[in-house]
This record gives structure tokens, C-alpha cells and sequence, in this order.
């Protein structure tokens, strides 16, 4: 029988490979689950390309892997307009219609990070941080979730829903 | 020569509110309403139907499944020019509004904070492509000031007052002064309508059915199924003591387009068929609207709605805040939640400081209170004075916009020669009167009980 100094001074067998899961790899989950909420088409990755919007299935416009000609959409309507003059556009418009540029390319363009601080712009609008720690409710019913997934730190709330987290979504990364 | 007509685009994220105001000598009195149209601003392509669908036109739409939307905004911001020309070609076009943009003026909104580099292009599309004879662009906030929103509280809206919008992509807290936008105290919160409906497609498509595909049906199902609970926890309680029969729990009935019905919420005692499918809504008729206040719920570090409004208020002059509290309007469509004015008056009383009454002014159409004061601000004389002329733009280029509409980019700081003036007025009027109260015969909306000075 060990003496009960050994005993005491041993660590606790439970926390000796007890450790939280890393907080970055938390931190880029909960980042890459609110991107995915912010989208507003869901494409499959491996076809992204520009959608080519047809009237008919058969695709007017060469296509070549990445070189693909960008088509512009808005002049192939057809409109009823027995009126409608057909114009050119300007440069400045065409340029506009044909390269489109996502959010992050313009809000570096904009150099609006680099204004001096005192102006206030889109990066420092955002709302401030909150004063609270989140109220974690349980990822699989919604009820409260007072305890955590040992393995990927998932809230649940009873070991029903903790059947269900382990068979499903846990990411099961063994720490 | 100066057009006759006027064009508003309310021109939003998820909808664009489109209508024709004429100039002040025209009939406009008998349109006090102003009937905008409501056209969804997305490209959408239905698999059902085969067909691709240009704005106004989703209305024709038959099978409403899987129908993917290609939206000229992307995260608030416009960015898909060519999708946006697209919904307005037919805006303009003999379907909708039937307007020779050559002839007309035009009052178009933006977002706030809109980049400088979208904000050029904004003018090129206007007097490059379309031609009109003249334009203002301001954020939908600019023009709350004129319109009714208000009205409940007084015969003249207030010098001071704060516009929460809350829309399709994000929520802006928004303090006028004077008619001026004061950019160093407006504050984003990164949630919307947007971010509800996915969060929604991802809670029932891991309880129930998969519906990560279906936009519209969700969106349609958020609408008519969420609210916002006052109380988050003893709701949830509620729901966990039984889960199959309890008072929140709704079955919405998932439409069917063979036989051209749409969704809806079962009636009690309905009697369904058997092809019917059900979507059973019981915590998340009010954990996704949940987002709106408690934005930690799914772990964004924002704090909720009324945290922000209590920040943006603190940043404003010491004196002024009591006026800021006493005038806070709701706009924009995520605001329409059953529930969202109860929940935020008792959430912003408890921030309020002792001092100051709280008065929250919602409008009876929340998505085109924005069209409605616009409507207001181009019969107003001081109207013109605001615009930029094709012509002007053809000299001068984008500067002429740039020196014409106050933005974000020329917003003065506090302490500015204006606001102290409202300082010295508003110190003299506080003392004696009794400002917004409450009880008044001529309120529209109940308001939270009255705090006593």
C-alpha cells in the first residue's frame, strides 16, 4: 500500500492527460462556423467559377478551365422594351461589370486602414466586445449546456445529447 | 430644367424599395403612404422552374426549393455591379417602375460606412450608364429625420435621436444630430437577417430535415415562426419540461409546390396528410433572434443590441444624452420580430441612467419606413440644395459627390461649433420641461413603463 505522502503528492490520474483543447484550434472553429454563416450562396468547392447564367443548357462562351471569358449578365436579358436604346457604356461601367471584386480587395483598396484614427470607418465601427461570458447552450438540443465535450470542448446538456454529439459531430481530436 | 420625377431606390442587401416620388407641385398628397415596391435585389435561379429570375421577376416564380440566389451584396456592401445593373435594368424597366432615367432625378441609399472606391462607382452607374439628371446617395438613417417615424413624440422630429437599423446584413446604431449623422459614435453589429437564416438552415438541418439549401423556405420560416422572448431562460425551461406539447412548440407545414400551397404554421387540430412534412420549431423560434441581443451565443465578440446602443449613446456630448435616450427609432425588417420591442425597451431600461426617461418609436412598416422619409426628404424645399447634377459630375468627376454628400469621410468630431450650440439650447430646455413623456393621447405604441425623475 502506497504511503500517504505518495498518495498525496502523486497527481491526480484523471488530470494527468486532462487538457483543455488548444484555444486557437476553438477560435478558428468558431471563425470558420461564422464565415460559413455569412455566406449567401452555397457553392460547392470544387466547381467555383463565375455561375454561367443561361437561358438554354448549352453554354454561350468559351470556357477553359480558369481562363474562362467573363460573361455579363446583365446585358443578356431581354428585355420587352420596344423603346430601349442601345448604347454602349462607358469604360469606367464596363471595367465596373466585368471584374468583380470581393469585400476584402476593396477594403484594402479603400486604404481606409490606414486613415489616422481619429476618423471613424467600417474597421472601427464594430460594436464593442461583450461585457459578459457567453451562456454556452448545448450544441445539439439547445437547452443549456453545462457540460463540455471532453474531446472537442462542444457544450451538452445530458448524456442523451452527449450520445448524439459523439456519434455525429464531435471532431474527436484526442488531446 | 428641372425633372418632374423623382426615383427612390431604397436600395437594400435583401430588397430594394423602389418608387416614384413626384416634385412638390404634383399629387403626392394622396399617396401619404407612398406605395413603393418591394423588389427582392438578387439574381435567382430556380432548378425547379429552369429559369432565372431578374429581381421583380421571383414573383413569377412556381417552385420555390433550392432556388439559388446570387445577390449583388456581399457581407453589406455592393459589390456585384453586374448583378446589380441586372435588377435595376428591370427596375427601370416598363415592368416596374417605367421611368426615362435621362428625365428623372434620383435618391438612391447606401450602406454605412460605404467605401470610397464603391462610392465612385456608384456615381459612374448613375450618370455614366443610366443618365439622371441628377442624384443624391445617402444611408437610409439621413432620412428618418423626415419622415413620420417620429411623429408620436412631437409635431417637429427631434434635434436628436437615434435610428437603430437592423436589416438583412448587419445592424447600425445610428445618432443624429441636427440632420447630421455623427459617424464617430454609429456602431456595427455583425448580425442581420442573413446571419438568423443560416443559423436557422443549420439547427433544423441537424435536428431534423436538410435544409442548408433552402433560402427561401427557411427565410420564409424565420418570419412567420421566431420571436424574441423576454424571458430566454424560463422559455427554455418550458420547452425542456415537454418537449412534444408545449406552448412555444409550432409545426410549421413545409410547402408543396406540386400543388402550389406554401408553408405555414399548422393550426392547432389541422389534420395533416401523409406527404406532409413538419418542421417542429420549439427552442428555435427564439434562440435565433436570441442572436440579435446575445451575439455570444454562437461565439461571435460583439455584445448584444442593447450594449451597443448604450455604447454609441456614452460616446456622444454629456448633455445631449438625455435627448439621445428619449428618441430612439426602430427600422429595417430584422426589427419586425413579435417581441423585439418589449425585449429591447427592458433591456435598455436597466442601461439607462437614472436621469433620463428611455422612449423607443417603432413604425407601423419597419422595411419601408426608409422609402417613406425619403419620399419626405426629396418634397422638402432644402432637397436641392443636397444634390449633384449630371452635369456637375462631367466637370468634376466623383468630387462633386464627395463635397456634396456628407459621409463618413468629412464627419466632424465631437466638440464641433453645432453641437455645442444644441448644448447651450438643450441645458435651458431641460430644466423646465418635461420633454417626451409617455402618457400622451397621440402615442401609437406602449411604451415601457415611464421612469420617474
Amino acid at each position: 500500500m502506497a504511503s500517504k505522502r505518495a498518495r498525496e503528492q502523486a497527481p491526480r490520474h484523471v488530470n494527468a492527460t486532462k487538457q483543455t483543447l488548444p484555444s486557437d484550434i476553438i477560435i478558428k472553429r468558431t471563425k470558420r462556423h461564422l464565415e460559413e454563416l455569412e455566406v449567401t450562396a452555397h457553392i460547392h468547392r470544387s466547381n467555383y467559377t463565375e455561375p454561367s447564367i443561361t437561358f438554354d443548357d448549352n453554354d454561350e462562351g468559351a470556357i477553359s478551365g480558369k481562363n474562362r471569358v467573363r460573361q455579363i449578365v446583365s446585358d443578356k436579358r431581354h428585355l420587352n422594351d420596344p423603346n430601349a436604346k442601345k448604347k454602349k457604356s462607358s469604360m469606367k461601367v464596363r471595367t465596373a461589370l466585368l471584374y468583380r471584386k470581393n469585400l476584402a480587395t476593396l477594403i484594402e483598396e479603400s486604404r481606409i486602414a490606414s486613415l489616422p484614427c481619429h476618423v471613424p470607418t467600417y474597421l472601427t465601427a464594430a460594436a464593442p466586445p461583450p461585457q459578459l461570458p457567453p451562456r454556452l447552450l448545448c450544441s445539439v438540443c439547445g437547452y443549456k449546456g453545462t457540460y463540455k465535450c471532453k474531446k472537442c470542448a462542444m457544450p451538452y446538456c445530458d448524456i442523451n445529447c452527449q450520445g448524439v454529439h459523439a456519434e455525429t459531430r464531435c471532431e474527436r481530436r484526442v488531446i | 430644367m428641372q425633372p418632374q420625377i423623382t426615383v427612390i431606390l431604397d436600395n437594400g442587401a435583401s430588397s430594394i424599395k423602389a418608387g416614384l416620388a413626384r416634385g412638390p407641385e404634383g399629387d403626392d398628397d394622396d399617396q401619404p403612404k407612398g406605395n413603393s415596391r418591394l423588389i427582392p435585389n438578387a439574381i435567382v435561379r430556380s432548378k425547379g422552374d429552369k429559369t432565372t429570375y431578374f429581381g421583380h421577376q421571383l414573383e413569377r416564380c412556381r417552385d420555390y426549393s433550392a432556388l439559388h440566389y446570387r445577390l449583388p451584396f456581399e457581407k453589406g456592401y455592393l459589390v456585384d455591379w453586374d448583378a446589380q445593373k441586372a435588377v435595376w435594368d428591370g427596375v427601370f424597366s416598363s415592368e416596374v417602375l417605367n421611368v426615362d432615367t435621362a428625365e428623372s432625378s434620383l435618391l438612391i441609399t447606401e450602406p454605412y460606412f460605404n467605401l470610397p472606391n464603391i462610392q465612385d462607382v456608384y456615381d459612374q452607374f448613375v450618370f455614366e450608364e443610366y443618365e439622371f439628371y441628377s442624384y443624391h446617395r445617402c444611408t437610409p438613417a439621413a432620412t428618418i429625420p423626415f419622415g413620420h417615424l417620429f411623429q408620436a413624440g412631437g409635431p417637429s422630429p427631434p434635434e436628436c435621436l437615434v435610428v437603430i437599423d437592423s436589416g438583412f446584413s448587419f445592424t447600425h446604431v445610428v445618432p443624429i444630430i441636427n440632420n447630421q449623422i455623427q459617424w464617430y459614435a454609429v456602431k456595427r453589429l455583425d448580425v442581420g437577417g442573413k446571419l438568423l437564416t443560416n443559423q436557422l438552415k443549420e439547427l433544423v438541418s441537424y435536428r431534423q430535415w436538410n435544409m442548408m439549401d433552402e433560402t427561401y423556405i427557411m427565410n420564409h420560416a424565420k418570419e412567420t415562426c421566431c420571436y424574441v422572448s423576454t424571458g430566454f431562460f424560463e422559455d427554455l425551461e418550458t420547452c425542456r419540461s415537454n418537449p412534444k406539447k408545449n406552448s412555444i412548440v409550432r409545426e410549421y407545414v413545409l410547402p408543396n409546390f406540386s400543388i402550389n400551397r406554401p408553408g405555414r404554421i399548422r393550426l392547432p387540430n389541422e389534420e395533416l396528410s401523409t406527404t406532409d412534412q413538419v418542421l417542429h420549431m420549439e427552442n428555435e423560434r427564439f434562440t435565433i433572434p436570441e442572436l440579435l441581443f446575445r451575439p455570444d451565443d454562437i461565439g461571435l465578440e460583439q455584445s448584444g443590441l442593447a450594449a451597443t446602443v448604450a455604447a454609441s449613446i456614452a460616446l456622444l456630448p454629456h448633455d445631449l444624452r438625455g435627448m439621445f435616450w428619449a428618441n430612439i427609432g426602430l427600422i429595417g425588417g430584422s426589427t419586425n420580430f413579435p417581441g423585439f420591442y418589449e425585449r429591447l425597451s427592458s433591456e435598455l431600461l436597466s442601461l439607462t441612467p437614472v436621469e433620463y426617461e428611455l422612449q423607443i418609436y417603432r413604425s407601423e412598416d419597419a422595411i419601408t419606413e426608409a422609402y417613406r422619409s425619403a419620399i419626405a426628404f426629396v418634397n422638402d424645399p432644402a432637397f436641392s440644395a443636397h444634390v449633384v447634377t449630371r452635369e456637375e459630375y462631367l466637370e468634376v468627376g466623383s468630387n462633386a459627390s464627395r463635397r456634396k454628400f456628407s459621409g463618413w469621410q468629412s464627419s466632424s468630431a465631437p466638440g464641433d461649433a453645432d453641437i455645442s450650440k444644441i448644448t447651450q439650447e438643450s441645458m435651458i430646455e431641460d430644466r423646465g420641461q418635461p420633454s417626451r413623456k409617455p402618457n400622451r393621447s397621440r402615442m401609437r405604441t406602449t411604451t415601457a413603463p415611464g421612469r420617474r425623475r
